[in-house]
């Protein structure tokens, strides 16, 4: 460790820090466009001026090593001096289009120019273009316009140092650089988003959000990607119960600053407003009717009772069978779990996981860490006692899935908690078996050949309008926020099990996802000791000690500063 | 046409051309003929890593082919192991690499403050009026001359200077306009 | 007429000899005796390493490629063998000889290419080097040709290769032809540039000393100190420092000397020679007009005027006290006829487009001035504009750029403006701008400016 003095405030910082490190863990902030901590150094943009003593010269403070006794003085004339030239040489050429420009908001030139600038332009020359090379998408997600750019090489060094893939480059030189690919090869790679979010200003936006929203309308809620089992953490930016987008939410034990194009975009589904209502099957007939909450949660009292009756009276074990979903928080797969296992005593709820297309993710602890299934929370699952499904076990849905069991053994209840457990619940062959049960209840978020198969149909809520825990690969217990509440006939997974539970009154319906949380934390491995509002499980960076700030607060959408919002709408009446 | 990355200085400050294209393609792939593939193998053993080796090699393309196209880019990036990107950001920065096809005779009018002073501006006007007003960094239709503005060639003592593909021409004044350029066959 | 008498030629000895570019003449000339000598005696350990340096050292010999930084110095920064580990040392030849004005090392390579590579011999056995680059711009197409084939002579002779004149060291040259660059002429650039990418100057520390190319010590060092550096190893330090004008200045110096004079040329004479003297050797000013501005080390330097450099010692301590520097020893004369706002706008637009583009001041500033001076030039300058480029040529240099490029780029702009401001006057006297009359706000503007030139100079 280095002792620095920064205006006159000494810090400790690891000797492999930089000048510019040790000013933002003294809390002085040094503006600036091309640092990033997970990029290399290249002192380009000459933002991060400061004055060291005994160097005669002003200095890029992300250029210099700190050293032990070094006084760095951040805040003097000569470098704020310094730092006004800078602006004004940016400024001179970058195009005055705030107004139609996505970055606004969000844009360091634009913070720095408010911070750092001159109050007054002095150029009156013909600002530059580049005909051709504006608005024009450069690869799947990413729309370059090079009018903007500021050329501080972030995108280049993302590419070159975090994917490997090196799609872009600096083209020409002088007052002409701007960055590009070489032509016919596209900038696609499986983070090709984040070179759009280390862009601090508007030369690289994504298609997807491009002109959806000013970002200062955006609500911002903190959650963990679903895609695979990574888990990196990321917010959701939403308004008006529409979510404009996700953003990866630094977290250096899982995703760093980075999250893949597919657990960014696939946030689309979010949106969905295809929410089912709560329908059961009208006796004796192929129809099915919609009802209401209560009436369909006391059907799905009198078809469990009556399985369980039978069971005693055939002694044959097997007669409820669960399904619990590594796409559900922990919470509602030990609620499944302590309901039908523990309290019903119906045995044991299995789950399923499909594999998925290999994910990654990298960062500066584990490098590349890869995510192999197509759902969030099985180790979750797993942890709240739920029992993993592989073909061939000889379990109750290998049973019935190996059509063995087409018989008086076939279950007479089959309770899916999703119904899109697996992709295979698209496949009419496969709901066929599971349609050997004789009653199918399922949760369902949207409609697929297995609910349309069901007999009652319990809608429920996705991601954005959940809250509980996930456990990741790497056994982190990370917290979901409700960003959105949904519609009153929907309900999250968490509140169809307390009410359901409420019918046999083995569960309070006024439980909320910490209730949960904290009542199943002594039985669940992994979750002992873990506090519902910790940063740990909140997923906030390492509280700051001067010494460790320097790793987390170079962050280009500072956590410091972002406020995430619970729910911006009024909870609706949602007693049945 | 433009005259690839040898884009004219005069046309580049204020107004800037580029942005005109990106590596043009030549509309085949592209691979070394023996002797250049055997310069290349000879080129690789002079260096510790094989990147030191692409200003050389692309130096070979620009031999082989005259000026270095989208699929010499391509090509070069594979032999080189590197992104073709990479690849493109570097014939970009150095203006001596064509990027797109030149005339036989490529005119290299020295500007720089020696030959400023000894009348190169005009020499660079006269020259381009001569050959048909040939806007900066043209071609003539019969594909014999293109006509650029360089800076210094380091032969300063032999004001104004002019460079003909790879051959030096000392002292060209407004005069010798006439004699020079019908030098050049 | 003061200051050094002529020297007989040491550079330039073998100039005018017929093919004095080949190793044969070279030989009858007693070329590579001294890489003999060195390598004849390194078995018995009469020469080391040490030695070498040594005498480089004592014989006060500084970098001519512009900087003047003492030579034997720069070779002492790389780390001993025990510091360093299996890294192999590396020397450059800085043969991007690419400063407007200068054209010395092309003159040396051209004429005498074997006098180079037994300096970059020398040098190389100096740093325990066993793989030497020259890199040579890529303009100079023929000339690179020429070394090719000087050093594929060197080596069939056995000067270069395994096993070096049966001394047990081994040495290679590459000739890298770089790809028209100016930027490429900066150490780390030129670094960069041979380790095949963009010729982007590197932040420093590291120095390339420590970690140059390929992450290994290196040595930049420009033809001119090389070919000294093969005199030294003939004659001795003390033949060299007794040549130059004084202790801080010493050795032969090549002078470039374009422009408006009756016979530009390369001059050899003693480092510190009198401005006056090397006017007189170049033919005096072209056509015996009187004499306007000098700019004594390419464009880089900032411009002197006639009186400035009257009786001038032209060394690099001499022309540093004039506020300028020698730099490659450029010297572009400019008589009375000179137009000097066209000059500095020849100059800002070579500054503009040989910028590499990496830092903020200098990729936008640079332009930024070109497109100022060539509109006051074209007759449409505003009454702010002369202090305006003072203030932004004011913003760009000491410190606010990786390399010194910014700072080179100024010089012309500042000293050609503050030193002939009544000429870019007069200039915007005669403008016809729309905007003349909108000008910004005095107040406003000087306010801006003060705070803005106050706080970087202060």
């Amino acid at each position: 460790m280095a002792k620095v003095t920064v205006d006159g405030k000494v810090v400790e910082v690891p000797n492999d820090a930089n000048a510019l490190e040790a000013c933002r863990a003294a809390g002085v902030d040094v503006p600036h466009f091309c640092y990033h901590p997970r990029l290399s150094i290249v002192g380009q943009c000459r933002m991060c001026m400061v004055e060291v003593e005994g160097v005669p010269k002003i200095q890029a403070s992300c250029t210099v090593p700190v050293r032990d006794g070094m006084v760095i003085k951040a805040s003097t004339e000569k470098a704020l001096a310094a730092r006004n030239a800078t602006m004004e040489f940016l400024l001179i050429n970058h195009p005055l289009d705030c107004p139609i420009c996505d970055q606004a908001g969000e844009c360091k030139l634009q913070d720095n120019a408010v911070g750092a600038g001159l109050p007054v332009s002095r150029t009156s020359e013909p600002r530059r273009q580049f005909p051709g090379y504006d608005r024009t998408p450069i690869g799947p997600h990413v729309i370059a316009d090079m009018t903007r750019c500021i050329q501080c090489t972030r995108c280049i060094r993302f590419c070159e140092e975090i994917t490997g893939t090196g799609e872009l480059t600096f083209v020409e030189r002088g007052g002409h650089t701007f960055v590009w690919t070489h032509e016919g090869r596209a900038l696609d790679n499986d983070l090709s988003a984040c070179a759009a979010d280390v862009c601090p200003v508007g030369a690289l936006t994504t298609k997807e959000f491009r002109f959806r929203k000013r970002v200062w309308w955006l609500d911002k809620t903190r959650s963990v990607c679903d895609g695979c089992e990574i888990g990196c953490n990321m917010s959701i930016e939403h308004r008006d119960r529409i979510v404009y987008r996700t953003l990866p939410r630094v977290q250096p034990a899982v995703n760093d600053f980075w999250m893949c194009d597919y657990g960014r975009f696939r946030a689309e589904d979010l949106n969905r407003q295809d929410f089912l209502k709560p329908e059961i099957r009208v006796a004796g007939s192929d129809a099915r009717k919609q009802t209401n909450w209560g009436e369909a949660l006391d059907v799905v009292k009198i078809a469990i009772d009556r399985a369980r009756n039978e069971e005693k009276n055939i002694a044959s074990k097997g007669r409820v069978l669960v399904l619990g979903s590594a796409r559900l928080t922990t919470e509602e797969n030990w609620l499944l779990k302590t309901l039908f296992e523990d309290s019903l005593k119906v045995g044991t709820p299995e789950f399923v996981v499909d594999k998925g297309p290999k994910r990654r993710i990298k960062n500066k602890v584990d490098g590349w860490i890869y995510g192999t299934e197509a759902a969030p929370n099985s180790r979750g699952c797993e942890a709240a006692g739920l029992k993993r499904n592989r073909p061939g076990d000889g379990s109750a849905l290998d049973l019935l899935l190996s059509k063995k069991s087409f018989s008086s053994s076939s279950p007479a209840v089959l309770y899916i908690a999703d119904a899109a457990f697996t992709e295979r619940a698209n496949d009419l062959e496969f709901v066929l078996l599971l349609r050997q049960a004789s009653v199918l209840i399922v949760h369902a978020r949207v409609k697929n050949a297995l609910t349309d198969a069901a007999d009652i149909v319990l809608p429920s809520a996705p991601l954005s309008g959940k809250e509980g825990t996930f456990v990741n690969a790497k056994g982190r217990v990370q917290r979901v926020d409700t960003a959105i509440m949904s519609p009153p006939v929907v309900r999250t997974d968490l509140e169809i099990l307390l009410h359901l539970g409420g019918r046999w009154d083995l569960l309070d319906t006024r439980w909320t996802a910490r209730d949960v949380f904290e009542n199943m934390q002594a039985s669940v491995a992994g979750y002992e000791g873990l506090a519902w509002d910790s940063d740990a499980v909140v997923g906030n960076p390492p509280s700051i000690s001067p010494a460790a700030a320097y790793d987390v607060l170079g962050l280009e959408r500072d956590p410091d500063v972002e406020v995430f919002s619970r729910p911006s709408v009024a909870a609706p009446d949602r007693r049945s | 046409m433009s005259g690839g990355s040898n884009v004219p200085v005069t046309e580049q400050a204020g107004n800037p051309r580029v942005g005109e294209h990106g590596a043009l393609s030549c509309g085949r792939t592209l691979s070394f003929s023996g002797e250049t593939r055997a310069d290349f193998e000879h080129l690789l053993t002079r260096y510790p890593t094989k990147q030191a080796a692409l200003l050389p090699t692309l130096w070979l393309a620009q031999r082989e082919w005259g000026w270095i196209s989208r699929e010499a880019v391509d090509y070069v990036a594979t032999l080189l192991e590197l992104s073709p990107a990479f690849v493109w950001g570097v014939v970009t920065f150095y203006t001596m690499y064509n990027r797109a096809p030149v005339g036989k005779h490529l005119i290299q009018v020295c500007t720089s403050i020696s030959c400023h002073l000894n009348g190169a501006e005009e020499v660079y006007a006269e020259c381009r009026k001569r050959l048909g007003n040939l806007k900066p960094g043209e071609t003539t239709a019969d594909g014999k001359f293109t006509v650029i503005e360089v800076e210094c060639l380091a032969q300063c003592d032999q004001a104004p200077a002019v460079m003909v593909n790879d051959d030096d021409h000392y002292v060209i004044t407004k005069d010798k306009l006439t004699s020079f350029l019908g030098s050049l066959k | 007429m003061s200051g050094l008498a002529p020297i007989e030629p040491v550079l330039l000895s073998r100039r005018g000899k017929p093919d004095s570019a080949s190793i044969e003449t070279y030989l009858e000339d007693g070329g590579y005796a001294s890489w003999k000598k060195v390598l004849g005696g390194a078995k018995s350990g009469e020469w080391t390493p040490a030695k070498v340096t040594d005498l480089v050292k004592a014989s006060g010999l500084r970098g001519r490629g512009g900087a003047g930084f003492p030579c034997g110095m720069k070779w002492t920064f790389v780390p001993p063998k025990e510091k360093r580990g299996d890294k192999p040392v590396y020397l450059l030849c800085n043969a991007d000889e690419s400063e407007p004005g200068t054209f010395k090392d092309r003159l040396l390579m051209e004429m005498d290419p074997h006098q180079v590579l037994e300096g970059m011999m020398l040098a190389s056995f100096a740093l325990d080097v066993k793989h030497a680059y020259l890199y040579i711009r890529g303009e100079m197409v023929h000339v690179a040709e020429l070394l090719n084939k000087a050093v594929a002579d060197a080596y069939a002779k056995g000067f270069l290769g395994k096993d070096v004149l049966g001394s047990g060291r081994n040495l290679d040259i590459t000739i890298h032809r770089g790809a028209g660059a100016y930027i490429c002429g900066e150490e780390t650039a030129l670094i960069e540039s041979l380790e095949g990418k963009r010729g982007h100057p590197r932040i420093k520390p590291p120095f390339p000393a420590v970690s140059g190319v390929w992450e290994c010590p290196t040595v930049v060092n420009n033809v001119e100190t090389l070919c000294c550096v093969k005199h030294i190893l003939d004659r001795g330090p003390e033949w060299f420092k007794s040549i130059g004008r004084n202790e801080k200045n010493t050795g032969p110096k090549l002078y470039c000397i374009s422009g408006h004079v009756e016979k530009p040329g390369v001059y050899e004479a003693p480092l510190g020679v009198s401005w006056n003297t090397l006017l007189a050797m170049a033919g005096g000013v072209k056509g015996g007009r009187k004499l306007k501005a000098v700019i004594p080390g390419g464009p880089s330097a900032a411009m002197l005027t006639a009186k400035e450099v009257e009786n001038l010692p032209m060394d690099f301590d001499g022309v540093a006290a004039a506020k300028s520097m020698l730099g490659s020893a450029a010297i572009i004369v400019m008589d009375e006829t000179t137009d000097i706002p066209k000059a500095v706008t020849s100059i800002a637009k070579f500054f503009a487009h040989e910028s590499c583009g990496q830092c903020t001041p200098c990729r936008e500033g640079t332009p930024w001035m070109h497109k100022m001076l060539k509109r006051i030039v074209n007759g449409e300058g505003k009454k702010t504009d002369l202090d305006l480029l003072l203030q932004i040529a004011g913003q760009m240099g000491n410190g606010m750029t990786i390399c010194v490029f910014a700072d080179a780029a100024i010089a012309p702009v500042l000293s050609g403006i503050t030193k002939f401001r009544e000429e870019f006057e007069a200039y915007v006297a005669k403008s016809n701008h729309p905007d003349f009359a909108l000008a910004a706000p005095e107040d406003l503007t000087n306010k801006v400016a003060d705070r803005t030139a106050a706080g970087i100079h202060s």
